[in-house]
């Protein structure tokens, strides 16, 4: 519980500095008044705006003030939507988690299952297949595979949707692309991490002691490899994030990724701090899931 | 993304027609998703989801011309009064009847200083609103106001009750509209459901539902339409035309739109302060080539001014400066430069169809008569700050729309815009008087003669009238034509 504390005490600072940056870097780069007011803006409607969304103060002030209100949970209006800012961004949210869960999961399965194969089998053709699919999967960009998968499974073999979000079957192309985008990582770990295992002393003596080798494996061997993999899956999320808006984009998923990237055109902080905050968020606790994780399968961390 | 659109392009040859949908609905794929279906925010994407529930007094039709809808006529009593004849037995979504009383709210509503409503400035000459009778409603302007009807067009009139009742920003959240389409579903980012509004005015829609889908990626979109998920596409991206157009169940639709783009000038300093350096560029870029090449012929290449050929106020004893490197090179020699100069174009990247290429084309072209221009790529807020700034750069691309009507891009020209740069005082005079009446004849000279001007003084290369480009499936039988202002209308759309 102590740990759980000192670590959930450590995530204001990192998010304040990123709130700080986002809000200092997109209000100097642009205008939100004169972009949703487009080109047929008067300067009587522009003072209007800015006085509705208290614009009219210096940024220093304007800061202070978003951070006052951020305190008491309120992270401002929309410009564009003309709506709460946490309630947009919590409306896409759960498309965002889904793909994001998903893709994960698959990454991770079947990452760590051609990881170990590939370890089993090393150097030998499994070994050499599988390394070679995952390079060839790490150099391939995920724009380009989702249109490729579009272009596979909707078109030429009519089995499933090209895009939008509406039953299970949407969610198979995005999710494979961003499961894609992470499984060579998770191969290429696993492989190296199972096969440094398998060199250690303690395997050997295991196995003179006439433990079997499918026993070896699990009782012995997955443990300790597994922990650099589990770690991955913390250094990955924010990969994981960046790939979601390009997946989101190719498939029209209406994600928490595309409604970042338009809030960032569109210049309309309160969003895209929302987002920011709920990504961080999500990343931390995930990484914070990861540390428990890792203590419950490996005896020798503790946490403190 | 050209590079991807162009790969996209060799794999279609593969692909296979599949699926069809369900008969009843029609599902057209969006290429720019809007964060609102309310009638005060955005531009016309915004707008296009908005008359699907919402009519305006005054409609424009598929070519611009401005049509009846709420209003079934109307007449003018003096150059500054208007009285609008309603149509009878209209009723909103929720079964009340639609009367004088809306229209005067909404014009009320929308023009109030306390207002924020994005297009409000179409009506801004609007000094009162008069309900005659509740059929009938009179609009005084501070002064002739030729272009009322077209300001109208573009304003969804709004239910009494409900807005006061709710509240604007809450009523626009469901709107309870008289036009063709009911509220279902807005999915922001997603889709908007709608369902047929059997007692539609304008006749009951041929089908039962309607689904609008965002669908951003432009090889994405067409995947779509191949795939039959989706009937009708915008924006088809250039590079996939021919892939589109050997299927034979698709089709491309397209129009040209009233955006002309241009590369428009600083001229307050050197060296396109020398209307001959404005010109040898003109001269320097050969137009139809890469209005072959960039936009495959769809469009057109302006007629050396302003105005498409469909906007009234198009000057039809104009054409574009021929492209003639050697004229080019002479008028720069000319005007002191033997040896060319460095400048540069900036441009926004995805705003406008091919923009990017257009303008690296047309740079490459400069550089030969020896104006070495580079491309710099702005990002959209960045742009906005530079254009309210007036620090768009040497030269820069932009697509300026007329809706029909040349007073709409040619104000970009004059004073009162505050963001021009070239200055005459004989086009600004005219714009004021061809704002300022309602004879269209003499409306038409002034704007003649503004064309003139412009062409003499190339304040901006005029490139091309834009296309807009749909793509169709062939289950589309009758009731869609593609619209030069890229409002959707579909309510007379037939499935087969």
């Amino acid at each position: 519980m102590g740990y759980l504390l000192h670590r959930l005490l450590l995530v204001p600072a990192p998010l304040l500095i990123v709130i700080t940056f986002v809000f200092v870097v997109l209000r100097l780069t642009g205008d939100p008044v004169a972009i949703y007011l487009g080109q047929d803006a008067t300067p009587e409607q522009e003072a209007l705006l800015r006085a509705e969304l208290r614009l009219d103060d210096p940024l220093p002030m304007q800061f202070l003030s978003f951070l006052g209100d951020l305190l008491q949970g309120d992270f401002g209006t929309s410009i564009q939507h003309r709506a709460p800012a946490m309630q947009v961004v919590a409306e896409r949210l759960p498309a965002t988690l889904e793909l994001v869960a998903l893709g994960l999961t698959f990454a991770l399965v079947l990452g760590v299952l051609g990881g170990i194969a590939a370890a089993l089998w090393r150097d030998r053709l499994p070994d050499f297949l599988l390394t070679a699919l995952a390079v060839t999967g790490q150099s391939m960009p995920s724009f380009w595979l989702g249109i490729l998968l579009i272009q596979l499974f909707a078109l030429e073999l009519d089995w499933l949707p090209t895009s939008g979000r509406e039953d299970w079957q949407s969610a198979i192309l995005p999710t494979a692309t961003l499961a894609a985008f992470l499984l060579p990582n998770f191969v290429l770990v696993t492989r190296a991490a199972v096969l440094e295992t398998m060199r250690e002393q303690f395997l050997a003596t295991a196995r003179a002691r006439g433990v079997g080798p499918v026993r070896a494996l699990f009782r012995h061997v997955l443990p300790n490899a597994l922990n650099p993999v589990v770690s991955l899956v913390g250094l990955q999320l924010g990969r994981l994030m960046g790939g979601a808006v390009v997946t989101e984009t190719v498939f029209a998923w209406p994600g928490v990724g595309r409604l970042m990237v338009a809030a960032i055109f569109q210049r309309d902080v309160p969003v895209v701090i929302a987002g920011v905050f709920i990504v961080a968020l999500t990343i931390v606790l995930a990484n914070l899931l990861v540390d428990l994780v890792q203590a419950a399968i490996d005896p020798r961390i503790r946490l403190r | 993304m050209r590079r991807t659109a162009a790969a996209f392009a060799a794999l279609l040859a593969f692909a296979t027609p599949v699926a069809a949908q369900q008969r009843g609905q029609l599902v057209v794929g969006a290429a720019i998703f809007t964060d609102s279906i309310s009638p005060a925010a955005g531009g016309y994407n915004t707008l296009s989801l908005v008359y699907q529930t919402w009519d305006p007094l005054v409609a424009r039709d598929h070519e611009d011309n401005i049509v009846p809808a709420l209003a079934e006529r109307w007449e003018t009593l003096s150059p500054t009064h208007w009285r609008f004849h309603l149509r009878r037995n209209v009723k909103w979504h929720d079964g009340s009847p639609f009367t004088a009383e809306d229209v005067k709210f909404t014009v009320e509503y929308v023009t109030n200083p306390r207002t924020i409503y994005v297009r409000k400035g179409r009506i801004a000459g609007i000094a009162s609103v008069e309900v005659v009778d509740p059929m009938t409603v009179d609009i005084h302007t501070t002064s002739p106001a030729p272009l009322l009807l077209r300001g109208l067009a573009d304003i969804a009139i709004e239910q009494k009750a409900i807005t006061e009742r709710l509240g604007p920003a809450e009523a626009a959240r469901h709107p309870i509209g008289t036009g063709p389409w009911r509220y279902g579903e807005w999915i922001s980012g997603d889709r908007y459901d709608l369902t047929a509004n059997r007692e539609y005015w304008g006749g009951a829609p041929r089908v039962e539902r309607l689904r609008i889908r965002t669908i951003a990626e432009g090889s994405t979109r067409v995947a779509s339409l191949l795939a039959g998920e989706t009937h009708i596409i915008e924006e088809v991206p250039v590079d996939l035309i021919p892939s589109v157009r050997q299927r034979r169940n698709l089709t491309i639709d397209a129009v040209e739109s009233s955006v002309s783009l241009v590369l428009t000038f600083d001229t307050r300093s050197p060296p396109f302060n020398d209307v001959r350096v404005r010109r040898a560029v003109d001269m320097a870029i050969n137009k139809p080539l890469i209005h072959q090449q960039m936009l495959e012929g769809q469009g057109s290449v302006l007629d050396g001014q302003l105005v498409t050929r469909g906007t009234f106020g198009h000057n039809p004893n104009l054409r574009a400066r021929p492209y003639d490197p050697e004229g080019a090179r002479a008028l720069l020699r000319e005007a002191g430069y033997p040896a060319g100069f460095d400048t540069r174009i900036n441009t926004l990247s995805g705003r406008y169809l091919s923009d990017v290429d257009i303008v690296n084309a047309a740079a490459g072209m400069m550089r030969a008569v020896g104006v070495r221009a580079s491309v710099n790529v702005a990002e959209g807020a960045v742009w906005a700050r530079m254009d309210r700034n007036k620090e768009q750069g040497p030269i820069y691309q932009v697509g300026w729309f007329s809706v029909g009507d040349a007073d709409f891009n040619t104000v970009w020209y004059t004073e009162a815009s505050r963001r021009n740069y070239w200055t005459n005082a004989e086009f600004d005079r005219l714009w004021l008087e061809a704002r300022s009446t309602l004879d269209e004849d003499a409306r038409r000279r002034a704007y003649h003669r503004m064309m003139e001007i412009m062409h003499e003084e190339v304040p901006s290369v005029f490139l091309f009238g834009l296309p807009r480009i749909y793509g169709r499936s062939n289950r589309v039988v009758a009731g869609w034509r593609p619209p030069r202002d890229s409002l959707l209308r579909l309510h007379q759309v037939e499935l087969r």
